[in-house]
């Protein structure tokens, strides 16, 4: 008798939990239409305080951190592309992150470009010298940290003699490579220069483990080599001028004419492609894009 | 010297095993399997970091869990059953069935803990493809959750002689987060430039277990060298630390009027 009652049991049981279940998912579908709308404004940070989380963490504050740190990854690719994007819980989240685990590298690396890319960033350049003084207040051996400052002052600041002292302070740091002593001296000297610019990018390409890291930094070098090949074939361009009266109406006829030695190509492989007023530019087609607008 | 305490331990070992305790692992195993399919997905560069604070932390929550909610119902079971009248009626003093409850519940934190580890290694080791030096650290952050986890056994064992299982548990939840806190208190006392008060503090934050001292996640989550001295000190802070709360519970136990 029992074991009859337990068969029955266990058949409307396969009936009923199955249905029972989809019955469920259908109302979390309705739950999730009604809710939508709610759920398009929760961008938002209900604890601003990075300290406060710490202690609310209760010793599970690293783990915390790669959670926050992953938040402000999301919400930077979430947001990256949008005309107009200010980014404005950006700041917070990285602010959190690195007060949970102020030796989470990455989250003052990348966070720093997140934070001063003008137009794929927050364009806060400020904001990303804090956030790099604070990592290098908190990690002080580490030589990364003071380059990647020195960039920001170099790169997006042009404040060149802050850039240099930078440099300087990452070259007396243990592992710092020679470069970096260039790089000050380079700097100090020349001021806005490809060639340091080029130095760090091809320095982070070659330490960097992530391979996201490492295709952004070969993105950049892409970048200034296009820049810099621009400039020159600019140059040439106005070269062709002088010598015809007017502009080459394409890059086959510099070659032609015994300026330039083959086709130039950008580093994709793609022709660069000259414009009636002397102008090269990139072609559409190619991979490469260039980090900021030719001052020409 | 006796070996009761040690047959009880076995004992204790068994019932856990039995009771399928372990049974945790397999919610262990599939959130560092998980974890470490989705990690590289969904962040950058911190697979190794979210492996091992994920599972330390892991390591360490479980842990707490099962000290917490076994320790509290080691002594009420055995009444409840009426298996401690039995037992006691034997050659047994009750500090050595306290001791027994102790090392048994330890011995299977041990266990679970090893297997835990096991686990985050494997993880780490598919998530990285190698073992770095600086991984010794992780094998440090273990132990000293296990030392944790020894001192959170003991206070539940403490509370369960003399309290209901729920209030023991709230007890030793309490303690464990004053615990944490416990810095923070003595910094308030300071605040308050009372001398009285800072005394108080300051009492406070010593009679207080600083489960602060036993958290090196993040060192070894960034391959920090932990020193040899800390690991010392700490082992010596939670051998005293738990014998004073067994003496302690010994002392309640053998009081208690078990009619």
């Amino acid at each position: 008798m029992s074991g009859q009652s337990h068969t029955r049991s266990l058949r409307f049981a396969l009936v009923a939990v199955p249905l029972l279940f989809a019955a469920i998912v259908w109302l979390q579908t309705r739950i999730d239409a009604e809710t939508a709308t709610i759920a398009a404004q929760k961008d938002e940070l209900l604890l601003r305080s990075g300290p406060l989380l710490k202690k609310l963490s209760l010793g599970y504050d690293s783990l915390l951190a790669d959670i926050y740190w992953t938040r402000a990854v999301q919400y930077y690719g979430s947001k990256v592309g949008n005309a107009g994007e200010k980014f404005e819980l950006l700041w917070p989240l990285l602010d959190i992150t690195t007060t949970l685990d102020p030796k989470l590298m990455i989250a003052y690396r990348f966070g720093a470009i997140f934070l001063s890319e003008p137009g794929l960033g927050a364009n806060r350049a400020d904001l990303a010298v804090e956030l790099l003084k604070r990592g290098v207040a908190a990690n002080p051996d580490d030589w990364q940290l003071d380059s990647d400052l020195a960039f920001l002052y170099y790169w997006h600041l042009k404040n060149y003699p802050q850039a240099s002292a930078a440099y300087l302070e990452a070259s007396k740091k243990k592992d710092a490579p020679v470069l970096m002593k260039m790089m000050a001296a380079e700097v100090a000297a020349k001021g806005d220069s490809f060639l340091a610019s080029r130095a760090i990018w091809t320095e982070i390409f070659e330490t960097a483990q992530d391979p996201s890291i490492k295709k952004n930094a070969f993105q950049h070098l892409q970048s200034l080599q296009a820049q810099q090949d621009l400039l020159e074939l600019d140059k040439y361009a106005e070269d062709y001028r002088n010598r015809t009266g007017r502009y080459p109406a394409s890059a086959k006829e510099l070659y032609e004419s015994g300026i330039l030695s083959g086709i130039p190509l950008d580093p994709a492989g793609v022709p660069y492609i000259l414009g009636p007023d002397g102008k090269s530019r990139l072609d559409p087609k190619s991979p490469v894009t260039l980090d900021k607008v030719l001052n020409r | 010297m006796s070996t009761v305490p040690g047959v009880v331990a076995i004992n204790t070992f068994r019932e856990a095993v039995r009771d399928r305790v372990l049974y945790n692992l397999i919610f262990f195993a599939l959130m560092m399997i998980g974890a470490s399919i989705l990690v590289g997905e969904i962040s950058i560069g911190i697979s190794r970091l979210v492996i091992i604070n994920l599972g330390l932390s892991a390591i360490s929550i479980f842990g707490l869990v099962m000290a917490i909610f076994i320790g509290v119902g080691l002594v009420h079971k055995e009444i409840e059953k009426r298996t401690l009248y039995t037992l006691l009626s034997k050659p047994v003093k009750r500090w050595e069935f306290l001791v027994g409850k102790f090392g048994g519940l330890l011995l299977t934190l041990t266990l679970n803990t090893a297997l835990m580890t096991l686990g985050l290694a494997a993880a780490l080791y598919y998530v990285s493809g190698n073992f770095l030096r600086a991984d010794f650290s992780i094998l440090v952050a273990v132990y000293f959750i296990l030392l944790e986890l020894g001192l959170v056994t003991a206070l539940a064992l403490f509370f369960s002689c003399f309290s209901s299982p729920m209030l023991s548990t709230l007890f030793t939840l309490g303690i464990y987060v004053a615990g944490i806190f416990s810095a923070d208190i003595r910094d308030i006392g300071m605040l308050t430039r009372s001398p009285a008060m800072e005394a108080a503090a300051r009492a406070i934050y010593y009679l207080l277990p600083n489960f602060h001292n036993f958290n090196a996640i993040t060192a070894a989550a960034h391959g920090d060298a932990i020193p040899v001295s800390l690991i010392w000190q700490n082992t010596a802070y939670a051998a005293l630390y738990a014998a004073l709360v067994l003496v302690a519970a010994s002392a309640v136990f053998s009081g208690r009027n078990l009619k």
